[in-house]
Parts: C-alpha cells; structure tokens; sequence
C-alpha cells in the first residue's frame, strides 16, 4: 500500500495508518523510523514533481516564529503546510490568484 | 499551573561547532513540506551514509505530515521548528529540524504534570555544512534545539519541563550527549507514565523546573 498525498482515493487508507500508529507509544515510533521501517509504519508518498527550494534565504524573507503556543488557526495553517503540494498544484494556485 | 517567567525569545546565536568563542547568528521558523523536502533532498542522502547517526533513516517529507495525524487523533499538537544559521554568504541556510509535542505526560511521575516532549532532533553534519553548503562555522545546536523546547514548555506555562527518549539507534554516545547537554536521566527502574505504554529501557531524559530554568538562563545573552 501505498498512500498519496492529497489523494482522496486513499484517504482511507491514510485513516488507517493513523489509528494503527496513534496506538505506539512516541519512543516506539521513534525507534521504528531509527531502524528503517518508516514506509511500513506510514506508507507516505509524497507528489512527485515538487520545486526544490533554494539553499539560502535572505533574513529578510525568513518569517521566525514565535516562542509562544499557537491558537488553533495558526496551528491549522502550520498542518496545512505541512502536506506537500505538486508543482503542478502549486502553479494552478497561483493561476487562481492572479 | 501559571507560568511566573516573563516570556523568553528563542536563542538567535550559537557557539560555532569549531571554534566555541565564535557566535553564529540563527533563527528559528516554523517547519513546512518546501523544508523538509529540503532536508531530505539536499542533506538526507548524505546522513543516510553516516552510520553512527540516529536519524539516517529519517525522511522529513514522512515524518511531519505524520506526527501531526498522530498527535491529533491523540488530541495533542505538534510543533514542528526549523533552525536555520547564516552560512558565509550572509544567507540562512538549514541546519537544524524538530518535532516536539505539547502537553505531553511529565516523565517523572512522581510529578504527575504536563511536559513538551522533544520527539525528533536533528542537526545538519557539521562537515557536509563545510564543504557543501559554503558555512565555514556551523553552529553547535542540540543545546539549542532542546532550549527552543524548554522556552516554548516555559512560555506555554508548563514551567519549562521537558522530556525525551533517545532513541535505540543512537547507542550510548546519544546518551552522552544529553547527558552533557545538562539533562536528568530518568532512572532505568523508574515507573512511567501509564499513557508512554512502554517499557522503560533507561534512555528517557528530562529537565524539571529548576534545571530548565538554569539551562535556559545560560544561553539568555544568547536571545
């Protein structure tokens, strides 16, 4: 099995996976991901034509965050970007945008 | 239970991994895919060679959407955090990851409290940063990593308290690096909490309120 990201085919397969690993303890996740067996605990693919992001950042573009607890839309936002998104994908948004 | 300290920024120098009297300017930003594609692409391939590393089978791109699904079907939050330090060129560049957890069990459960739990820490190979990447002083970070846990436990009213496994495939030098980091280790015939449902195997660290303050107040003139 393998899950893709932003798939809606496989949502219930990412479902799955979930409810499997929410029964390991942290540590155990920890130790299962240290030994190599990532893709049997969590089957992710990510989309495949992704643009790299540059090396560097100028300071100026670096957006720090903050030392404090994040409320639910800011810890919304942060779930959010954290799902790869195609080039593809990505290229359409900004289409959008404009 | 309220937190009595004024709010802490989180550390914006580090020591330079080969020379201690050099300060590195770094910055911390919250960790999105583009970073952990990043890591993967441009630093995972070279890791996954070096065996002594814990975390060389790590893949970011998995790892963050993941532990995010997984502490919110336990209804727990993650705080996924990048540190990036200036490299020769006067940009940032990425040299540190983590994935800590908030209000997490306080591993001392003779305490029973909430804690942040520091699930995955890791720095960039001080040597790849060197001859890849153009940074001629790579910083000194797994202080600085679980500092920016320590200030978040401080700032979110959890006093400062943290915990942490090492994980299995780090041996005993990962040990000893908490170890001198200033981290408690959790006696090996301590009981843990009920909700870690697992057997303790003498690798769980933590830092209570007193010792996170004093670990946090040394790098102050850091932030």
């Amino acid at each position: 099995m393998r899950l893709e990201a932003k798939a809606p085919a496989t949502l219930g397969a990412v479902v799955e996976a979930v409810t499997r690993l929410s029964t390991y303890s942290e540590a155990e996740i920890l130790d299962s991901v240290s030994a190599g067996k990532m893709k049997d605990l969590f089957p992710f693919k990510t989309a495949r034509r992704r643009q790299m992001p540059a090396d560097t950042v100028a300071e100026e573009d670096l957006i720090e965050a903050s030392a404090s607890p994040l409320n639910r839309e800011q810890h919304s936002a942060l779930i959010e970007s954290s799902m790869p998104r195609s080039t593809r994908a990505a290229k359409r948004l900004r289409a959008d945008r404009k | 239970m309220k937190s009595t300290h004024e709010p802490r920024g989180f550390v914006r120098f580090a020591p330079s991994k080969s020379d201690k009297s050099r300060r590195v300017d770094i910055r911390v930003t919250d960790m999105n895919a583009n970073d952990a594609l990043w890591w993967d692409t441009r630093l995972g391939p070279k890791h996954a060679r070096m065996a002594a590393r814990a975390d060389r089978f790590w893949s970011w791109s998995t790892l963050l959407p993941m532990c995010h699904l997984v502490q919110l079907a336990k209804r727990r939050r993650c705080r996924p955090l990048v540190i990036w330090a200036r490299a020769d060129n006067s940009r940032f560049l990425r040299t540190g990851m983590s994935i800590l957890i908030e209000n997490y069990p306080y591993l001392d459960v003779r305490r029973p409290d909430l804690s942040y739990f520091v699930w995955f820490i890791s720095s960039a190979d001080s040597g790849v940063l060197q001859s890849d990447f153009g940074m001629s002083h790579p910083p000194a970070l797994v202080r600085i990593l679980l500092d920016d846990a320590i200030v978040l436990s401080q700032n979110t009213g959890l006093d400062g308290r943290i915990g942490l496994h090492a994980a299995a495939a780090g041996g005993k030098t990962l040990l000893k690096v908490y170890e001198r980091c200033g981290l408690a280790s959790l006696s090996p015939d301590a009981a843990l909490p009920a909700y870690v449902r697992r057997k303790n195997d003498g690798r769980f660290f933590y830092a209570d309120e007193r010792r996170a303050e004093t670990l946090a107040g040394a790098l102050d003139p850091s932030r």
